[in-house]
């Protein structure tokens, strides 16, 4: 069976979605297309994927407490495209937010249900992830871990000539089961709707998060936005000022009409 | 001040002018949110893209009712509609805090009063349940204190509800 994973972040690189797709990937057996929506240009590449499909698992930001535009208008043609082809594919979801808690996508999660209802498709249920920027920002610190690891290691090589230096093995392991603990719910559900998918069976609705207490979830997002308020500039330019319009006075029929 | 923000053709103009301070027309002729977080770190309300949108958290931050009037797709908001929202999150900022219980951002603009969905075309009772839970939860995410979702079966029963 052909299983079609939709990536639908608009970002073009670095974005949570493509984690979470690239973690679902590696649960899903038999053939696997991965495929990017981000615009108009990309809807008819992915229908045609979809022709010859058993299952999609679309992988998407929670933007403001539901579904980003860009999917709901791509949404809309595949409701066409599925009734005039007669299409019965089984429908997985995977939304992650930037809040702590999964269950916020809730919402996301029943417009899916609404949509594949009115398409003729199965709902197979989803994933909500809480803390969805900070899980991706784990296999970016992953990443760094292996670097600082391989440095020690040439360096302990060069110097005593063991490709062993305890320390540092030891550091990275400790360091690789945290990062591994805080996605832990994420790994549990997205294998098990993994194996749902395989089924083409129905998996539910489940939520989970970053497992870290809140408290130091707040702490970190606010030091992160600090942090890139002050390279960006933001922090210098009225950060969290109440901002005036201030688009060029127009009649009243034009600013009804261009706002 | 009463904003209302629609998807309808220019033919309701008039009428919706006179029902309120400020129109927001959806008429989808801008681009979507690209989730940069710019408006939050790079430019305090205001966006990257230089469309009709560009400046659409600053007047949207100052109703105090905010009347949106939207097809119904699937228990959401038209795609039109949920542009002009996407677009809108520099009505926050990128602190975060507590509100109804969950984690949300403070608000750059303070508390609003109503926020009143109107929802037209076909629509199942399931989809209605999807969409009172949405707009409660839109309503304590911008920061207002109540909400309000009227479902309509023709366009000619909106004069009477705006």
């Amino acid at each position: 069976m052909k299983t079609v994973l939709i990536n639908c972040s608009p970002k073009k690189r670095f974005c949570a979605s493509a984690y979470f797709l690239s973690l679902e990937r590696l649960f899903v057996g038999g053939k696997k297309v991965s495929e990017k929506l981000r615009t108009p240009a990309d809807h008819e590449r992915i229908l045609e994927q979809l022709r010859d499909a058993g299952a999609v698992v679309f992988c998407l930001p929670l933007y403001v407490d539901g579904v980003p535009s860009h999917v709901l208008r791509f949404l809309e043609k595949m409701e066409v495209f599925c009734l005039e082809n007669e299409l019965h594919l089984s429908v997985y979801c995977i939304a992650n937010n930037g809040f702590i808690e999964g269950r916020q996508n809730e919402p996301l999660m029943r417009v899916f249900e609404h949509f594949c209802t009115r398409a003729g498709l199965s709902w197979g249920g989803g994933v909500g992830i809480g803390g969805g920027v900070m899980l991706n920002v784990t296999r970016i610190v992953f990443a760094v871990q292996i670097g600082l690891l391989l440095l020690n290691v040439a360096l302990s090589a060069i110097q005593t000539g063991s490709f062993f230096p305890k320390e540092a093995w030891a550091g990275f392991g400790e360091n690789a089961l945290l990062l591994l603990y805080f996605n832990l719910g994420v790994l549990f559900y997205l294998a098990g709707m993994g194996g749902a998918i395989g089924k083409r069976s129905f998996f539910g609705k489940k939520y989970t998060r970053i497992l870290i207490p809140s408290f130091f979830f707040i702490l970190f997002a606010d030091v992160f936005f600090v942090i890139a308020s002050v390279l960006e500039g933001g922090i210098f330019r009225g950060w969290l000022a109440r901002k005036e319009y201030e688009e060029p006075i127009l009649s009243q029929q034009e600013t009804q009409r261009t706002v | 001040m009463k904003v209302i923000l629609h998807d309808l053709d220019r033919q309701y103009d008039r009428m919706i002018g006179s029902k309120c301070d400020h129109t927001l027309a959806a008429d989808g002729k801008y681009a979507p949110c690209q989730g940069c977080f710019g408006c939050w770190t790079r430019h305090p309300a205001q966006c990257f893209m230089k469309d009709k949108l560009q400046q659409v958290c600053r007047v949207l931050g100052q109703a105090d009712e905010l009347v949106i009037v939207t097809k119904n797709l699937y228990g959401e908001y038209s795609a039109a509609v949920k542009n002009v929202l996407d677009r809108s999150i520099g009505t926050s900022t990128p602190f975060s805090t507590y509100r109804g219980r969950l984690m949300h951002h403070t608000l750059r603009y303070g508390t609003h009063d109503l926020w009143k969905v109107i929802v037209y075309g076909d629509i199942t009772e399931s989809e209605k349940a999807t969409f009172r839970d949405l707009a409660a939860r839109n309503a304590v995410n911008d920061g207002f204190t109540r909400s309000e979702v009227l479902f309509i079966r023709e366009l000619g029963e909106l004069e009477e509800v705006l």
